[in-house]
């Protein structure tokens, strides 16, 4: 499949880092006998944020899953390749088998792994893109926005930023400063109710609280002349920031929306990415949403035409056999090992969440080790090269698909024919979403970080990761901590529901008092608000949850 | 004092106003450096921001070391001799902007180890000299990563790089959000 040669305009073949849609330049260096690290640009380029840092040190991680494994009383022992698969196909053969793809792989990869499936009768394929991410998406593409890279963001005149942009992708940091630098006066109005980084820089924040994402961007789109009320009559109680904030965007004759749908927060993001496109239509700009990975819009756009199942669906109960393939998806999902979602299989380049809790875990590549397409953004593809070749033996994701439905007597398929991942899909406008309610005291929201890619158990393997935060920081305001007697820097215990993790305590004035800020990274934080199945919508929501805090021994 | 011409002219500057405190550049020089911490960071209010070695014309650490393991190179260079280093810590004392730490962003060094040779060493910025010897053109590793250009390696006689004005005085006072 040649995608890059339909591109419109494709870039020159590079490794790349492709933990984020900002795709930076790295190569890899020998850092002793078969140990790798990153190696930046010799001159001052774009940047590599901490996670592409990490990226030299997975490849040659000590921990790398380089032969399958079949878990028996609750030992893992070692399997050949053949018999890994002919297990998986023996519990197939009693109801089916649904494969979970990682989203971020290249285009080819995609493909392949769909023509298979589609010629197998009783296989599904599902995409499993981050749930708030895809609906993001969803909105986005319905809106017929134009998508903007991190380079056209210097021209633009006017910055709209939904959710800690900057953590979940700091390369986009540069256009907005370089912006700012040639006019000061540049509007930067920024919806966040964790108040992370990116807020620090805004000239205007709009006071939002919990889950009011939708709410505080209905009433700034009235102050730009954007009369859409998606929220069914939902305002934000707060409006006049948000006015202001349109005031000041108002005059923007090319208008930049970053966006990133962070977890948890169940901020109807379908309707959220429709509205800021909306708005960025309004005023001449365009939208750049910032996802987990650099490939999830190609994964949305082929998986509405490949007819792959939706995560929800694949991850609700059924016959089917599930086999997981370079995802997490339990740890992306919160959810845990005890969890009624039973994995048969797991493929992984290192352990994690997924890998622990499945049957049969197989080898495969992590991302630096498959080359292909990536849609840069949503008109343009970037080829990129891999780093370093993969251990001899490992699989790609879709070799495994392949070799599976090779045994199993399936002659490939063609799911490539009319599957452009340049090509925007046609959606309508969402429907009004129904008010959220009155948020709960001391709800829990988890942030992205920039050292920590999704939910941090790929990048969480690095040195880096691993030194900076063994604990993770609680930001809390001064109202809250002092109710609970809670001291800065103090160890601190969050429990929500039956689960707990410990946290390091940041007292944040500026933080409102009721929520309270985890990094989502950070191992255990995304398990508190675990994602639920919402059939209705066929999708998964993890909404804000009420967490109770207490000091932990040795809080003084 | 060292004559003019063994001092290096080109520095890792930082204008505050770029930094969003992503530790790229930590991150950067911690894999690149054996997994000893150089750039640490310094937490003003609840801005995190990154510390980085001056290369002080008079450079404190240098007459403070005991043992001649903190020396001034022939590039200029402020370093630390690795294995002449006792891990004593007069270098992080004597240092009046901190940015010696025995944990750089809360990351030991060796400095507690009880390995014999690495259980003593402060770990020290030497420019990335593997890279930036012999090449004009080369920066630092933690330049290189430096996402939003709030590091640069400039010429301090350049009074035309951004950043070397932001070096005069600019702090970011107790509050960052305001500070812009």
């Amino acid at each position: 499949m040649m995608i890059a040669s339909q591109a419109q305009k494709t870039e020159g073949v590079l490794p790349r880092c492709t933990l984020c849609p900002a795709c930076c330049e790295l190569s890899v260096a020998p850092n002793g006998p078969d140990i790798w690290r990153t190696e930046y640009p010799l001159g001052e380029g774009d940047g590599l944020c901490p996670r592409g840092s990490v990226l030299g040190e997975l490849l040659g991680h000590r921990r790398r899953i380089l032969a399958p494994g079949k878990r028996v009383d609750g030992q893992v022992r070692q399997l050949q390749m053949d018999q890994a698969y002919r297990e998986i196909l023996d519990a197939a053969g009693r109801g089916g088998i649904t494969f979970i793809l990682d989203p971020n792989l290249p285009c080819e990869q995609l493909s392949e792994a769909a023509s298979w499936v589609q010629a197998w009768p009783e296989a599904k394929l599902c995409f499993a893109v981050e749930p708030a991410e895809r609906e993001l998406l969803l909105g986005t593409e319905a809106s017929g926005a134009e998508y903007l890279s991190g380079r056209e963001l210097g021209d633009c005149d006017g910055f709209l930023m939904i959710g800690d942009v900057f953590a979940a992708n700091p390369i986009c940091a540069r256009g907005v400063f370089d912006r700012r630098k040639a006019g000061s006066r540049t509007p930067i109005v920024v919806i966040d109710p964790a108040l992370g980084t990116t807020a620090k820089f805004a000239t205007h924040l709009v006071i939002t609280d919990v889950g009011g994402e939708l709410g505080a961007l209905t009433a700034l789109a009235g102050a730009v002349g954007v009369d859409i009320d998606l929220t069914g009559g939902q305002t934000s109680k707060d409006s006049s920031s948000a006015q202001a904030a349109g005031a000041a965007l108002g005059g923007c004759r090319k208008l930049a929306v970053l966006i990133v749908a962070e977890y948890g927060r169940s901020a109807a993001w379908r309707e959220v990415g429709y509205l800021a496109g909306a708005i960025a239509k309004k005023l001449g700009g365009g939208v750049a949403p910032q996802t987990n990975g650099a490939n999830p819009l190609a994964a949305v756009r082929l998986s509405q035409r490949m007819g792959t199942v939706s995560l929800a669906s694949a991850m609700s109960p059924s016959e089917h056999v599930r086999v997981v393939l370079a995802v997490d998806v339990l740890g992306m999902l919160g959810w845990s090992s005890a969890d009624e979602a039973k994995m048969l299989a797991a493929a992984a380049g290192l352990p994690n969440v997924t890998t622990d809790a499945a049957q049969i875990i197989l080898p495969t590549t992590i991302p630096g080790e498959i080359g292909g397409t990536y849609l840069l953004t949503g008109q343009r593809s970037i080829l990129v090269s891999p780093a370093l070749a993969a251990p001899a033996g490992v699989p790609t994701p879709a070799e495994i698909i392949a070799a599976l439905a090779g045994m199993a007597g399936i002659a490939k398929g063609d799911a490539s024919a009319g599957a452009d991942p340049l090509k925007r899909l046609k959606l309508k406008a969402p429907k009004p979403h129904p008010a959220l309610g009155e948020p709960k005291p001391l709800a829990l929201l988890l942030g992205r970080q920039a050292a920590q890619a999704g939910c941090g158990t790929l990048t969480g393997h690095g040195s880096w990761e691993a030194a900076i935060q063994p604990v993770p920081p609680l930001r809390i305001s001064p109202q809250d901590a002092r109710g609970m007697k809670l001291k800065h820097l103090g160890a601190a215990n969050v429990a929500c529901g039956a689960r707990c993790v410990q946290a390091r305590v940041y007292i944040t004035p500026e933080l409102a008092p009721g929520a309270v800020v985890l990094p989502e990274g950070a191992s255990g934080t995304r398990a508190l608000i675990p994602s639920k199945i919402d059939s209705e919508n066929d999708t998964l929501v993890a909404a804000p949850a009420t967490v109770a805090i207490s000091p932990a021994n040795g809080n003084d | 004092m060292p004559q003019e011409s063994e001092i290096v002219t080109k520095r890792v500057l930082i204008n505050l106003d770029r930094c969003i405190e992503c530790g790229s550049c930590a991150a950067a020089c911690y894999v690149s450096h054996a997994n000893m911490p150089v750039v640490g960071f310094a937490r003003s209010g609840f801005a995190l921001l990154p510390l980085i070695c001056r290369q002080c014309k008079a450079a404190s650490c240098v007459e403070t070391c005991p043992v001649e393991a903190m020396v001034r190179d022939e590039n200029g260079v402020v370093r630390r001799l690795l294995l002449q280093c006792i891990g004593c810590g007069s270098c992080a004392k004597a240092c009046p902007f901190g940015v010696l730490p025995a944990a750089p962003a809360g990351v030991p060094t060796g400095f507690r180890s009880t390995d014999r040779i690495s259980g003593h060493q402060i770990a020290k910025c030497d420019l990335c000299e593997d890279r930036t010897t012999g090449d004009d053109g080369a920066v630092p590793r933690c330049v290189a990563a430096c996402p939003t250009g709030a590091l640069v390696f400039a010429d301090e006689r350049d009074t035309s790089a951004e950043a070397v004005g932001v070096l005069g005085g600019r702090t970011t006072g107790e509050d960052p959000f305001k500070r812009r």
